[in-house]
C-alpha cells in the first residue's frame, strides 16, 4: 500500500504478533468479566507503543499518526475493547497535552504518559452534553491560584483505569461553548470519584466509567490552553480521535473478515466448503472491498493529519465510512458462520457486538457527516440562527424544592426531614403494603447502588415498611445486582412512579431514573455524594451515608402497625416559589420606548438572536422609530 | 371674567378645569375631573408655558388676556406636544402674532404634524441651552419617553420652578386649591395621582428613572406639572412615590384580590382566602371584581400592592376574556416585581391557573407565582380546605419574608 513503509510494516508485525499472543487468548474472558486487561497494557506500554506519534523527546516512539493508526488497527483486529484503549490514550489523553500544553505539562503529563507509564483519558460527555458540548455543566470556578471543579462526565473511556485526565467545564457561564476550558486532572485528587464501570454491550474489555467531580481543586497551572479555548481544542482534538476510531473499527471488520474467510474454507456442505458457493464467495469480495476503501481513507486522513494539512472533513469521512462498513461486515461475518458464529465465545459474536459503538462515539456518524457538510457548504447552511436565549435550566422531574437539610448531625438531619414531610401532610400512621405494584404505590422507598451491599437491602426493606411504603430500586440495582425483582424497577425503561413520596436511597439520579419520577409529588434524596443529580431534582435532601440515616429515618417513623392507607388523594407539589429571572442586557429607545431583547434580537435588522446591545452595528437604529443606537439607555439598573 | 391664581412671585396658573369628560384619553374614567395647567411668567418679557385642552380654550383665552393686562406674549414654550396641553396653541398664536415658540426639534415635528403653523416663529432648543426673559432664566433637560419621545421640562434657575410637563401630574380637578399644601393630598388624591401614573406613564418606568436621576442635580423648590396640584412643600414624598412607581417597587405589604366569578362560585372562594388571611394577620386587603372595575383601577392598586391574588374560571378553555384583559394591561405597563397567588375554577376542563402562571411566567418581568394554588372544580368543598390554607399560608410567609 502506498501509504505504508517498511517502517510501518514491521511495526504492524510487532503489534500484531504481540495481540495474538497477549491479548487474544483471553479475549473471551476479558468480554465476559468486563474486565479491563491492566497488565497487558502496562506491558504494551513498556514496549513504547502507547506513545507511538509523540517525538522521543517527550518520551514517544517517535513514530507517526499513521503508525498509531495501524497500532489501533491491529489491536482490534484481535479485540475491539483493548484497541480502544490505546486510541483513547493516545488521541483524547495525550494529544491534547502535546497539541495544547505549555513546556512544563509536557514535562509532566505528556512524558510518563508517552512513555507508558499512565495512561489517559478525555472527559467531555456529560448527561445534558452529548454532541452539542455548549450543554457543558460541570463547573470550573477560579479561586485564588485554583480552580474549584464540579459536575459529573458520563460514558469516559479509560474511565478509573486512566491515570491523566483533560476534563472540560464552564469557566465563563452563559455564554456558550466560548465558555469552555480544559484542565488536567489527576486521578487520586479529593473529590474526584468514578462511578460504576458501565455493562456495555461490546468493548467490554475497555473500562468505560461516569466521573464525579465534587469540589476537586485543579492548580491553576494545569489550565490547557487559555480560559475559553476548551471547545476549540476538544474540537480538534476529536478531528485527530477519529482516526483512531476509525482505525478500531478497520481493525474489527479486518479480524472478522478473516474469521470468515477462514471459516469458509473449512466449513463444508453440499460436500464441498462453503466458500465455493458464490453466496457466500460475493460475500467475501464485498467485505474485502469495502475493508480496503475504508483502509484507504483511514491512512489517507492520517497521512494528512501527519504533514499537517487540513484532515477534519477527511477523518470525519473515514471514522463514518469504516464504522458503518464496519457494521456491514461483521454483520457478514456473523452471516457466513450461520449458527455457529451465534454462540458465546465466538470471536464474530463478540465483533459483531463490538462494531456498534464506532457509529456512536467520538462524533455519531450523522455529526460525522454534520462535520463534512459544514466543508463542503460552510457554516451559512444553518437555515435559521439558533437562539442564543439561555436555557431555563429546569430540573428533569420539574421544579423542586431542592432543600438540603444540614442540621449538624445524621439525628437532627433525620429530625427536621420527618417535620417536613409531616407538615406536608404526610401521616405516616397508615401504610400500604411493600409489595404494592410501583404503579398504584402512593408511597415508595427505592434504592440506589448507592446502598452498597446486598445485606444493606434489608435497611431500605424496614425504612419502607416504617414509612408504609412500597419498596422500589434504580435499574441498577434491579438488573446488574438484581437485589430486587425487574419489575420493581423505577425510571423511563421501568415503572413509573406517579404517587405522593418517593424517598431515592443512594439512587443518584441517571436521567432515565428521573423520568420515571417526575410526577411524584414530593422527592426525598440520600446519598453520600452531595453533587449527585437526585438532589437537584429532589425537594428534600440529605447528603449522608444510607447506612447511617436509613436506620435512623427508619426509627422515626415507625408507628408500629401500620393502619391500612385511604385510597390515594394525589398531593400537590408544592413548588419553590422562584421569581422570573430579572431580564439581562435589554436596553430602551428614548425615541419610542420600544426594548431591545438579546435573545430575540431584531430580525428585520439582520441582528441575530443571541447579539448584545454592545456588539449592534454602529449604524443600527431602532426598528420602530429609527432613532440611532446610541439614543438607549438600559431599561433597568445593570 | 376670568380664573387665574398666583402661583409665585411674577408666575401665574392660567389653566381651566374639566370636570365634564369622562373618559380621560377616551379610556381611563376621570370621576373627580382633570385640570389642564398653563402657566404664564410675568417678566421683561411675558412667557407661557404649554397651553389647555381645546375644551378649555376660551376660558383660557380670557385667563391670559387678564394677567398680560394689554401687554404683548413674546413666547410660548411647549413642554408636550399632547393635544391635552398643546390644541389651543393655534389660537394663542392667532391671537398674539407676534409670540414666538420655543420647543425641541421633535416637537415642531410634531407641531407640524398635527397641522399647527409655526413657520417663521420657531426658536428650537435642546437639552441645556438656555434662554433669560429678562429678571428669569430658564434651562431646558429632556425628558424623552415621559411618555412622549418629544416631551422635555424647563427649569426657572431664578426661582427653582420646575415646569415638569407630565410628571409629577395627576387625575382630578383643582376646584380653586392649587397647592398640595391646600389639600389633604395622602388621603384625597393619592390614588387619582397613582391611576394617573400607572395607567399613562407606567410602561416607561427606566425613563422616568433616568429623568429623576438628571433632577437629582437641579435645587427644585417647586413643581409646575401640567394635571393637578402645584408642589411646594414635601416635594421628596411625591418623588418618592415616583421612585417606587417608576421601579415597580410595590408602596404597600398587602394583598389585591382580583376575582373573574361568573356566579359567585370563584367570588366565594376570594372572600375564603380573604378571610383567612385577616385570620392569618394579614388584614391589608383590597378585593375587586374585574367584570366590575375599570382596569385602571386594577392597574393603580396592583402598582400599590406587594401581593397580587388572581382568582378566575375558566373561559372557553382560556382565562375569563376580562381578567385575560387585565393581565395584557399588566405586560403593556412593563408591570414587574410582585408575588401572585392563583386560585382556577372550572367546570368540566380547568384550565385558567395554568394559563395565568403561563403568562405571568412569560411576560412580566421578575414576578414569583406562588406553587400553592387553589383548584375548584365548580365550587370550593372540603377538599379545597387544605389548598386555601396552603395558598394564604404562602402569601402570610411571602409578605413576612
Amino acid at each position: 500500500m502506498s501509504y505504508t513503509t517498511k517502517k510501518h510494516d514491521e511495526l504492524r508485525a510487532q503489534i500484531r504478533e504481540w495481540a495474538e499472543r497477549e491479548i487474544k487468548p483471553i479475549a473471551f474472558m476479558l468480554d465476559q468479566e468486563n474486565r479491563f486487561p491492566g497488565e497487558q497494557i502496562k506491558e504494551f506500554g513498556k514496549m513504547g507503543l502507547l506513545g507511538i506519534p509523540f517525538p522521543k523527546e517527550y518520551g514517544g516512539l517517535g513514530g507517526d499518526i499513521l503508525g498509531y493508526a495501524i497500532g489501533v488497527e491491529e489491536l482490534s483486529r484481535v479485540d475491539g475493547g483493548t484497541g480502544v484503549i490505546l486510541s483513547a490514550h493516545v488521541s483524547l489523553g495525550a494529544y491534547p497535552i502535546y497539541a495544547f500544553g505549555n513546556e512544563d505539562q509536557k514535562q509532566k503529563y505528556l512524558v510518563p504518559l508517552a512513555k507508558g507509564e499512565k495512561l489517559g483519558a478525555f472527559g467531555l460527555t456529560e448527561p445534558n452534553a452529548g454532541s452539542d458540548a455548549g450543554g457543558t455543566e460541570t463547573t470550573a470556578e477560579l479561586r485564588g491560584d485554583h480552580y474549584i471543579l464540579n459536575g459529573e462526565k458520563i460514558f469516559i473511556t479509560n474511565g478509573g483505569e486512566a491515570d491523566v485526565y483533560v476534563i472540560f467545564a464552564v469557566t465563563t457561564p452563559g455564554i456558550g461553548t466560548k465558555g469552555i476550558s480544559a484542565f488536567i486532572v489527576e486521578k487520586g485528587w479529593d473529590g474526584f470519584t468514578f462511578g460504576d464501570h458501565y455493562d456495555k454491550m461490546g468493548i467490554r474489555s475497555s473500562a468505560t466509567r461516569q466521573l464525579l467531580f465534587n469540589n476537586v481543586k485543579v492548580p491553576k497551572e494545569n489550565l490547557l490552553g487559555k480560559e475559553g479555548e476548551g471547545f476549540k481544542i476538544a474540537m480538534s482534538t476529536l478531528d485527530g480521535g477519529r482516526i483512531g476510531i476509525a482505525a478500531q473499527a478497520l481493525g474489527i471488520a479486518q479480524g472478522a473478515y478473516e474469521a470468515a474467510v477462514e471459516y469458509a474454507k473449512e466449513r463444508e456442505q453440499f460436500d464441498a466448503p462453503i466458500a465455493q458457493l458464490q453466496a457466500i464467495q460475493f460475500k467475501i469480495a464485498e467485505m474485502a472491498t469495502k475493508i480496503r476503501a475504508a483502509r484507504l481513507l483511514v491512512y489517507s486522513a492520517a497521512e494528512l493529519k501527519e504533514n499537517h494539512e487540513p484532515y477534519g472533513m477527511e477523518s470525519a469521512m473515514a471514522k463514518k465510512y469504516a464504522s458503518d462498513i464496519c457494521l456491514e461486515v461483521v454483520n457478514d461475518a456473523l452471516q457466513v458462520f450461520g449458527g455457529t458464529g451465534y454462540l458465546k465465545g465466538m470471536e464474530v459474536e463478540r465483533f459483531y457486538r463490538d462494531a456498534k459503538i464506532c457509529t456512536i462515539y467520538e462524533g455519531t456518524n450523522e455529526i460525522q457527516n454534520v462535520v463534512i457538510a459544514s466543508h463542503i457548504l460552510g457554516k451559512s447552511a444553518k437555515a435559521k440562527p439558533v437562539s442564543a436565549k439561555p436555557k431555563a435550566k429546569t430540573p428533569v422531574t420539574g421544579p423542586r424544592k431542592k432543600v438540603m437539610i444540614n442540621e449538624g448531625t445524621a439525628e437532627a438531619n433525620v429530625e427536621k426531614l420527618v417535620e417536613l414531610l409531616k407538615n406536608d401532610g404526610y401521616d405516616f400512621t397508615v401504610g400500604i403494603d411493600i409489595d404494592t405494584p410501583i404503579i398504584n404505590a402512593e408511597r415508595v422507598v427505592s434504592a440506589g447502588k448507592g446502598i452498597g451491599e446486598k445485606e444493606n437491602m434489608k435497611l431500605v426493606e424496614d425504612l419502607a415498611k416504617a414509612a408504609g411504603a412500597a419498596l422500589g430500586s434504580s435499574r441498577p440495582v434491579a438488573e446488574q445486582l438484581k437485589y430486587v425483582p425487574l419489575n420493581r424497577y423505577v425510571g423511563m425503561s421501568g415503572q413509573k412512579f406517579t404517587g405522593n413520596l418517593y424517598i431515592a436511597c443512594g439512587v443518584s439520579g441517571a436521567i432515565q431514573h428521573l423520568k420515571g419520577i417526575k410526577d411524584a409529588s414530593t422527592i426525598v434524596a440520600i446519598n453520600l455524594n452531595g453533587n449527585a443529580p437526585i438532589f437537584k431534582n429532589a425537594d428534600y435532601g440529605i447528603v449522608g451515608d444510607v447506612k447511617e440515616i436509613l436506620p435512623l429515618l427508619t426509627k422515626a417513623l415507625d408507628t408500629g402497625k401500620k393502619k391500612p392507607a385511604p385510597p390515594m388523594v394525589k398531593m400537590k407539589r408544592t413548588v419553590p416559589d422562584e421569581p422570573t429571572p430579572a431580564p439581562r442586557g435589554r436596553y430602551v429607545c428614548l425615541g419610542c420606548g420600544y426594548e431591545y431583547i438579546p435573545e430575540l434580537g431584531d430580525e428585520d435588522g439582520e441582528v441575530n438572536p443571541g447579539t448584545a446591545y454592545k456588539d449592534l452595528p454602529e449604524e443600527w437604529v431602532c426598528p420602530e422609530c429609527g432613532e440611532e443606537k446610541h439614543n438607549f439607555i438600559p431599561s433597568s439598573e445593570q | 371674567m376670568s380664573c387665574v391664581r398666583k402661583v409665585t412671585e411674577d408666575l401665574y396658573w392660567v389653566g381651566v378645569n374639566d370636570k365634564r369628560l369622562h373618559l380621560f384619553e377616551n379610556i381611563h374614567p376621570i370621576p373627580n375631573g382633570v385640570s389642564y395647567n398653563s402657566y404664564l411668567l410675568k417678566d421683561e418679557k411675558n412667557v407661557l408655558f404649554d397651553t389647555v385642552d381645546w375644551s378649555g380654550c376660551r376660558e383660557f383665552l380670557k385667563n391670559i388676556e387678564e394677567v398680560l393686562a394689554g401687554e404683548p406674549l413674546d413666547y410660548l414654550i411647549v413642554n408636550h406636544m399632547e393635544p391635552d396641553h398643546a390644541a389651543s396653541m393655534e389660537e394663542v398664536l392667532l391671537r398674539y402674532p407676534e409670540c414666538k415658540v420655543i420647543s425641541n426639534e421633535k416637537a415642531f415635528m410634531f407641531m407640524h404634524q398635527f397641522g399647527f403653523d409655526v413657520e417663521g416663529r420657531k426658536d428650537e432648543v435642546k437639552e441645556g441651552d438656555i434662554r433669560c426673559f429678562g429678571k428669569h432664566t430658564v434651562t431646558f433637560v429632556a425628558a424623552p419617553m415621559v411618555h412622549w419621545p418629544e416631551a422635555m421640562v424647563t427649569f426657572d434657575t431664578t426661582n427653582g420652578v420646575l415646569f415638569s410637563a407630565d410628571a409629577f401630574g395627576s387625575f382630578g380637578s383643582l376646584d380653586g386649591r392649587l397647592f398640595n399644601d391646600e389639600v389633604n393630598f395622602d388621603r384625597d388624591w393619592i390614588d387619582d395621582a397613582r391611576r394617573y401614573f400607572t395607567n399613562i406613564v407606567g410602561k416607561y418606568g427606566p425613563f422616568v428613572q433616568h429623568l429623576l436621576k438628571k433632577a437629582s442635580n437641579v435645587p427644585i423648590k417647586m413643581f409646575c406639572p401640567l394635571h393637578g396640584p402645584v408642589w411646594r412643600t414635601d416635594l421628596g414624598y411625591y418623588i418618592d412615590k415616583h421612585d417606587k412607581w417608576s421601579r415597580y417597587e410595590p408602596e404597600e405589604k398587602g394583598v389585591m384580590i382580583v376575582y373573574a366569578s361568573m356566579y359567585g362560585n370563584t367570588e366565594a372562594a376570594a372572600h375564603r382566602l380573604a378571610s383567612e388571611l385577616c385570620e392569618k394577620g394579614v388584614t391589608n386587603i383590597k378585593m375587586y371584581d374585574v367584570s366590575k372595575t375599570h382596569v385602571s383601577y386594577l392597574i393603580a392598586d396592583a402598582f400599590k400592592y406587594s401581593h397580587i391574588v388572581l382568582a378566575s374560571v375558566t373561559y372557553n378553555l382560556n382565562i375569563y376574556p376580562v381578567m385575560y384583559d387585565f393581565l395584557h394591561h399588566l405586560k403593556l405597563l412593563n408591570f414587574q416585581k410582585r408575588t401572585f397567588g392563583i386560585i382556577e375554577n372550572g367546570t368540566w376542563a380547568i384550565r385558567s391557573g395554568a394559563l395565568m402562571k403561563n403568562f405571568i411566567d412569560e411576560n412580566l418581568k421578575e414576578c414569583t407565582v406562588l406553587g400553592a394554588q387553589v383548584t375548584i372544580n365548580s365550587s370550593a368543598n372540603e377538599g379545597n380546605e387544605k389548598e386555601f390554607s396552603s395558598l394564604a399560608d404562602a402569601l402570610v410567609d411571602s409578605i413576612n419574608k
